[in-house]
């Protein structure tokens, strides 16, 4: 938080001879269009804005500070709260920047399962943005379809993690637990299902002629302006930079997965609302192959297969036993039994697991060491910085959220604007404040 | 007891003595080429190339680096407490060859160190946020206020030896 440096007042006279003075408006802290809470001190001369003065600090609950209090695995719940909205990538990016370290294992279908549910968070993420950007542009009735959509993916968070918007889901070097059976059945129902729903919000959308007065050709950003301000994510793209992290510096199995980086032209609004729509098809298209593709297969047949080898290995275990009764009693051992304990047991495929490694949560001390890991949240780079000094606690923990960066530009593009566009193009960045203050 | 919790502890020490030095990275090279003083760090766990700079080097070799070697996002500046010092990370990312840099700095003393807004204005607020937790002082920085804490809040909170003594706040809150 700092104190305001505004332009000092000053009066006009206009032609006629009225005389007109700048007005200092505080927008928020409450507001319903920040989001959270953000206060702009905003001189305005008439409807322009003269003069923009973002002020945070107001959610800040010392996430960081936090860190070096407690183990990782105590930290783990409070990531959630960083960004509440897309929070598996949080937990991506912390929990990678661990297994970097420590050089945990990772098998595959861990990574397929964290990018299902990562894809289908940005699907939840950017539904809440559609919802509540058209709500700050007067529309209200997209608001209440992208919630009911948006509860459908929720149900199926729910049915694997157990919550719906705060998971703690992901683990050291695996996830909490398998995906429930037939989950991968409702992911693609849900994907059969969405995509004419999505149809029919663009319907509504997008060639609405208040909508199209409202953003095309409003708050234009370039590549150069972008840089300026670290703008990163959806709002980069829509300038027509193709960044995206999955793509340019792939982690996870995005190498193996096929999709596109949707950018726009102008950089405008409109850009940045049909750039983030087109993700959402391009994040449909990564989930359809990551069902089909993930390791293991459906949980339901996967445990078939467990469970046959479990008790194969019962059958030699009991087979063994037998045999050392048999020597100890000096009778003749069962041919079969001697057959049988032989046979080598059964293997799982190690990318079919849920865990690369037992690790103890309570006592895990990755080496000292430093990590930055980046991920390409829906908001834009989201980073974790994690230096490990060899202890239970870490050392350091920096969150690079994209909404602290993405947040700066917004003087930029209010001075010399129209105070009604202010939250069209607020809304446009798709800011959430818990991330910026942290 | 006492003993043997010194036994194992005796050659993880001896270990941490003698590390081997850190090969020179492909850019630690360059930026030494011209005739910076660079102490190579090593890579991250992540493979991130990183170097520590000298206070009075660091705005020439970041311009070097961001108009020469194509590192024109700056990702993130984070402060940094050793107890002994205070430093300053800065993570770079080049959009068009697609790399992450990572260089240090210390702060002096009496925790100054050079701005590097001139060179990416991006670091605005990762400097203010730096100064707020660490009271690392940026010289050169356009407006360096806190941005987090509360404008007259005492202390820098971030720091490894620090305590709520604020007589304003209620009991619970110190």
């Amino acid at each position: 938080m700092s104190t305001p440096t505004h332009t000092p007042l000053q009066g006009v006279t206009t032609e006629q001879g009225h005389k007109t003075n700048d007005l200092v408006v505080n927008i928020g802290p409450q507001h319903p269009s920040t989001h959270g809470v953000l206060r702009l001190i905003t001189t305005l001369n008439g409807e322009v804005v003269k003069d923009m003065e973002p002020v945070i600090g107001y959610l800040h609950r010392s996430k960081e500070k936090m860190a070096e209090s407690r183990s990782y695995f105590q930290y783990q719940p409070t990531i959630d709260r960083v960004e509440y909205l897309s929070s598996f990538y949080d937990h991506y990016a912390f929990i990678s920047a661990i297994e970097k370290i420590a050089n945990l294992k990772v098998p595959k279908r861990v990574e397929y399962i964290r990018v299902i549910t990562m894809e289908l968070n940005r699907i939840t993420s950017h539904l809440l943005w559609f919802g509540t950007f058209l709500l700050d542009l007067g529309a209200s009735s997209p608001f209440f379809y992208a919630f009911r959509d948006r509860e459908i993916v929720f149900k199926l968070f729910e049915d694997v993690t157990g919550a719906r918007m705060m998971y703690n889901y992901y683990r050291f070097g695996g996830v909490n637990a398998d995906i429930p059976p037939g989950w991968l059945d409702d992911v693609r129902k849900f994907l059969d299902y969405f995509p004419d729903r999505l149809a029919e919000f663009e319907t509504i959308v997008n060639k609405n002629p208040i909508f199209l007065d409202r953003t095309i050709g409003i708050g234009q950003l370039d590549k150069a302006t972008c840089m300026e301000y670290g703008v990163t994510g959806s709002s980069l793209r829509a300038a027509g930079v193709p960044l995206d992290l999955r793509k340019t510096n792939p982690y996870s199995v995005y190498p193996e997965l096929e999709f596109d980086v949707p950018v726009g032209k102008n950089g405008d609004v409109y850009d940045r609302y049909m750039v983030r729509i087109a993700e959402m098809r391009e994040s449909m298209r990564i989930i359809r192959q990551a069902v089909d593709k993930i390791p293991g297969g459906d949980t339901a047949e996967l445990k078939k297969l467990q469970d046959e080898v479990a008790a194969h290995e019962k059958e030699i275990t009991a087979a063994k036993t037998r045999l050392a009764v048999a020597k100890k009693n000096e009778q003749e051992p069962d041919a079969k039994d001697v057959a049988k304990a032989e046979e080598k047991p059964k293997e799982i495929n190690p990318d079919w697991l849920t865990l690369g490694q037992k690790v103890n949560l309570m006592v895990f001390k990755p080496p000292a060491g430093e990590s930055f890991t980046m991920v390409e949240s829906p908001r834009g780079f989201l980073g974790c910085y994690m230096v490990s000094d060899g202890t239970p606690k870490a050392y350091r923990v920096k969150w690079r959220g994209a909404s602290f960066s993405n947040l700066s530009v917004l003087p930029h593009l209010m001075i010399g604007n129209l105070y009604p566009d202010l939250m069209a193009i607020f809304g446009s960045l798709d800011v959430i404040l818990p991330e910026v203050d942290r | 007891m006492s003993e043997e919790q010194a036994k194992p502890a005796a050659p993880a020490a001896a270990a941490k003595e003698a590390p081997p030095p850190p090969p020179p990275g492909e850019l630690g090279k360059k930026l030494e080429a011209k005739g910076f003083k660079v102490e190579h760090l090593g890579p991250d766990a992540n493979g991130t190339e990183m170097v520590r700079l000298q206070a009075a080097d660091a705005l020439k070799a970041s311009e070097y680096l961001k108009n020469d070697c194509g590192f024109d996002l700056a990702v993130c500046c984070s402060g940094m407490d050793w107890k002994t010092h205070r430093e300053s990370v800065y993570h770079v990312y080049g959009t068009e060859n697609h790399q992450f840099f990572c260089f240090k700095v210390n702060a002096d003393a009496n925790e100054h160190a050079p701005s590097l807004t001139t060179v990416w204005p991006a670091l605005d607020w990762h400097e203010r946020e730096s100064y707020d937790l660490f009271g690392i002082q940026y010289d050169g920085h356009p407006k360096l206020e806190r941005i987090l804490m509360p404008s007259d809040w005492l202390g820098h909170p971030m720091r490894k030896d620090y305590k709520v003594t604020d007589p304003r706040l209620v009991w619970n809150e110190r």
